[in-house]
């Protein structure tokens, strides 16, 4: 009783000194998937400024275009917000932004490995050193794909800018003089999202050397135990970009509250929690650096001015630079697919021939020098289409024989995944004998319980027996429609892909989302 | 539980005599509001500065916003009067606005943080001087490195510092903050030969250098605030060296918080340039405002303690030196920025070459 007064007096105290008291709110949040990691933490913060942050988590190129498009959120919180910033600041998109934590992109390499290579404990191995030994088989890395990530995307302008060799920003003319083939050769696994990429490195990291990813993720797996070999850091000499996780204000009336929840996040107790919880570095001046994290000088590189810059970085990077993918494309057209099934996969498909002209569209199309296969199948598979795309331009003769096959797709008959599915990884086998640099994948997708051609049973047999390279290749699956959830999860889990669900998003959205994994 | 009651009632009524106070004040109060540039908004924060502004009847709000941003806001004469920093920003406000008047309140100069290994390795090839407590910094012979494209390594016996990167003095965006356009008007004046330069026209040639003292640095933020914080949090290898408002500093080392650490140097750049913190009034309650922050003692005490010079040379002084701090505190060798027109000009020109990519002319 007697606290209860005192509150109350104290809380009309506040209201009077200050008009009124700290407002509870709810604002709403557009966050990178990274950011997950600060889920146990928001009660805290609602509890300390009166915010409830609605956290809405997509990735980082996905996040700007809905921006861009002029989704109405209150704030944007990704791992850095420089394209975002060179997208939008005519536009005058951000009303003020603050940085809450740092983390350095760097590359983490097995320590037998680092010593094999003479890189354990010496303090200036350079990205060239690391291009070099990529470029001659002795270092197969992780990376996520830069246009789908932002740990990637930040690599890819690090590394282009310490290897142009010079000393500045990166320009439209060093974009296209930079060589970064050597480099992208050893990038053995690809992926949409830092996170996914570290879970598939421990999976696989028997096949692996090491990981290019945020140092946080790469701190946590060797803090965790989730490697049996911990990773050596690697800071390169001609230095590294800093994620600097700003948060962001879009609503000019959220003033006062972003003020507020801003001031908590910087405190000091604050940046100590935040630092011990992820092993970020703090955003403050004053706040001692974790022991677990090293201390030492970070060269930080200077990031391009314009985002004309980073496209063409970009795009240089998926039709020049990157390891060609050979794309498989498993597709159920069984008669359940008839209609807005079918129309849907069309739809998807041919935006990926240059149709869909979105910021994500343009950069999920199939790119240069790409090896495109289409299996189609119901009761029966049918022959497979290879399609190889030299001309990018969505008018052009290749993206045009893509779009010819797809309107030409009839849904009818039943399902037996499992046969077409086995005769991906058969044509996958032989094209890899043939084409061993290429990068493999598999999209499979299915509307339907597979109820025709080979059992569960007998499609694992036949890939226990595949060779290891070729049971290296990840099927990505997507749940569609009527699809046994159970069995594709399965296929996603024992080929160490991932599964997407195609009957909460559209088909074309997922599809770009699996672009990012190619 | 009637000690409770009492404790209660007592606790609402100081409240409302401090609210009635803080609200209405002994006499009438005039509300006056403004836009201001963020770096003096923690200046307008202050409980005590609200109140020596309470005791002269007036109650201030501010809104914050890029100093060479204010100009071109369509509410900008709904407020009583803008404060930005620097005299083209305000200049540019005088020109939409129409106001007659303007007051120079306070003024800081540009300087350079830098840390100690990169200031001795300056000084060892006669391009810096160590005068005890701080640093100058030749800056004609600093901007023949940034013009030969130097990078940190190659600087002779360089074993402190040995990037790779270009040795390019941090700065903000010159196309949106006042200290990046104020270092661009400093830097023409030195690639002219220590002369203001007087046109367009004449600084043309100078362009490709000037530009590229910007353009080179990539991507760079709007606010002051960032580069100099990036400097206290992420160290040498982020911001070896990186040009900053001298109050900045002064501010962040009066707070004995520890983030100044030994081995942060300051640098006074020769010739330097002062930012002008410039009130534009646009009524007569801006001007009373103006008044007060000119003339009332304890204003100019507390304005010191952000780190802003004013008249108040004494009251700098003792501030400084009882935080550890030992400045000149008698600039010499300090120049005027170039007309508004010429300024604006160049300004103008390095956007379009933003525009078309990005690349250096």
């Amino acid at each position: 009783m007697k606290m209860r007064f005192l509150v109350l007096a104290c809380l009309l105290l506040a209201t009077l000194l200050t008009g009124c008291a700290p407002q509870r709110t709810t604002l709403t949040v557009l966050a990178g998937s990274e950011l997950q990691d600060l889920a146990p933490l928001l009660p805290q913060i609602e509890r300390q400024t009166g915010v409830r942050l609605k956290m809405e988590y997509i990735g980082s190129l996905t996040g700007a275009e809905k921006l861009l498009a002029g989704a109405d959120y209150d704030l944007v919180w990704f791992s850095h917000g420089k394209y975002l910033d060179l997208l939008g600041r005519q536009r005058g998109l951000v009303v003020a932004q603050e940085k809450i934590m740092l983390s350095p992109v760097v590359l983490g390499v097995k320590e037998s490995k680092a010593r094999e290579l003479g890189w354990l404990n010496r303090p200036n191995v350079t990205w060239r050193d690391i291009a070099d030994a990529s470029n001659a088989g002795k270092l197969r890395f992780a990376m996520t794909n830069p246009t789908a990530s932002n740990s990637g995307f930040t690599a890819l302008v690090g590394v282009a800018t310490a290897l142009s060799g010079r000393g500045d920003a990166l320009t439209l003319a060093d974009v296209q003089a930079t060589a970064l083939r050597g480099f992208f050769k050893g990038q053995a696994l690809t992926a949409g999202s830092s996170g996914w990429l570290a879970e598939s490195y421990v999976a696989s990291q028997n096949d692996l050397d090491g990981m290019i990813n945020y140092e946080s993720v790469l701190l946590d797996l060797n803090e965790t135990g989730k490697v049996r070999e911990k990773l050596a850091l690697i800071y390169p000499e001609e230095g590294i970009i800093t994620a600097d996780y700003p948060l962001m204000l879009l609503d000019k009336g959220q003033r006062a509250a972003y003020d507020r929840l801003a001031g908590y996040l910087r405190s000091p107790d604050f940046q100590k929690e935040l630092m011990a919880k992820t092993l970020r570095r703090p955003a403050i001046p004053g706040v001692a650096l974790d022991r677990r994290i090293p201390d030492r000088l970070l060269v930080e590189l200077p990031f391009p001015n314009t985002a004309d810059v980073l496209d063409a970085l970009l795009f240089s990077y998926l039709d020049e630079q990157r390891v060609p993918a050979h794309a498989y494309f498993v597709l159920d057209v069984s008669g359940s697919m008839q209609g807005d099934g079918l129309a849907g996969l069309q739809k998807a498909l041919n935006g990926l021939t240059g149709q869909d002209t979105s910021l994500t569209g343009r950069f999920a199309r199939f790119r240069g020098r790409e090896k495109i296969t289409v299996i189609t199948f119901n009761q029966s598979v049918q022959p497979s289409q290879d399609f190889l795309i030299d001309d990018t331009q969505p008018q052009g003769a290749d993206m045009r024989r893509i779009r010819d096959f797809v309107g030409r797709l009839q849904a009818s008959g039943n399902t037996a995944i499992y046969s077409a599915l086995a005769e991906a990884y058969r044509l996958a086998a032989v094209a890899q004998q043939r084409e061993p640099e290429r990068y493999y994948t598999i999209v499979l997708m299915s509307d339907g319980a597979n109820n025709s051609g080979l059992s569960a049973e007998q499609f694992r047999a036949l890939y226990d027996q595949l060779p290891p390279d070729a049971r290296s290749i990840r099927t990505f699956t997507v749940i569609f429609g009527k699809a046994e959830r159970a069995i594709m999860e399965q296929i996603a889990t024992t080929t160490g892909g991932r599964t997407f669900d195609g009957t909460k998003d559209p088909l074309d959205f997922i599809f770009k989302q699996i672009r990012g994994y190619q | 539980m009637r000690r409770t009651t009492i404790v209660f009632f007592v606790i609402v009524g100081v409240a409302v005599a401090i609210a009635l106070f803080a609200r209405l004040g002994p006499g009438k109060v005039t509300a006056v509001t403004g836009l201001i540039g963020s770096e003096k908004a923690p200046f307008f924060a202050d409980v005590r500065v609200q109140r020596a502004l309470a005791r002269q009847g007036l109650q201030v709000t501010v809104q914050r916003a890029g100093s060479r941003e204010i100009a071109t806001r369509a509410d900008l004469k709904s407020f009583d009067f803008a404060f930005p920093a620097g005299v083209p920003g305000a200049e540019k406000i005088r020109r939409e606005s129409g106001a007659s008047k303007a007051s120079n309140v306070f003024f800081t100069p540009m300087v350079i943080a830098s840390w100690k290994p990169i200031a001795d390795l300056l000084v060892q090839q006669g391009i810096a001087a160590n005068l005890g407590s701080y640093y100058t910094l030749d800056m004609a012979k600093f901007l023949e490195l940034m013009k030969a494209e130097a990078r940190w390594k190659d600087i002779p016996g360089n074993t402190a510092f040995t990037a790779n990167k270009s040795v390019l003095i941090t700065s903000t965006d010159v196309r949106t903050s006042n200290s990046a356009a104020m270092y661009l008007a400093l830097m023409s004046y030195v690639a002219n030969g220590n002369n203001i330069v007087q046109s367009l026209e004449a600084a043309r040639p100078m362009l490709p250098v000037l530009s590229g003292l910007f353009l080179r640095q990539g991507l760079r933020p709007t606010s002051t605030q960032e580069p100099f914080e990036d400097y206290l949090v992420q160290g040498m290898g982020h911001s070896p060296i990186v040009i900053i408002y001298e109050a900045q500093y002064v501010a962040q080392a009066a707070r004995g918080d520890g983030s100044i650490r030994p081995d942060m140097v300051l640098m006074y750049p020769t010739p330097t340039i002062f930012t002008k913190h410039v009130l534009v009034p646009f009524n007569e309650k801006g001007e009373k405002l103006a008044a007060a922050l000119e003339t009332d003692p304890e204003l100019q005490k507390l304005a010191v303690e952000y780190g802003f010079r004013n008249s108040n040379l004494t009251y700098f002084r003792e501030f400084t030196r009882k935080h550890n701090v030992t400045l000149p505190d008698n600039l010499v060798d300090v120049i005027e920025p170039p007309s508004y027109e010429v300024l604006e000009g160049l300004i103008q020109e390095i956007e379009k070459l933003y525009a078309q990519g990005g690349g250096v002319k």
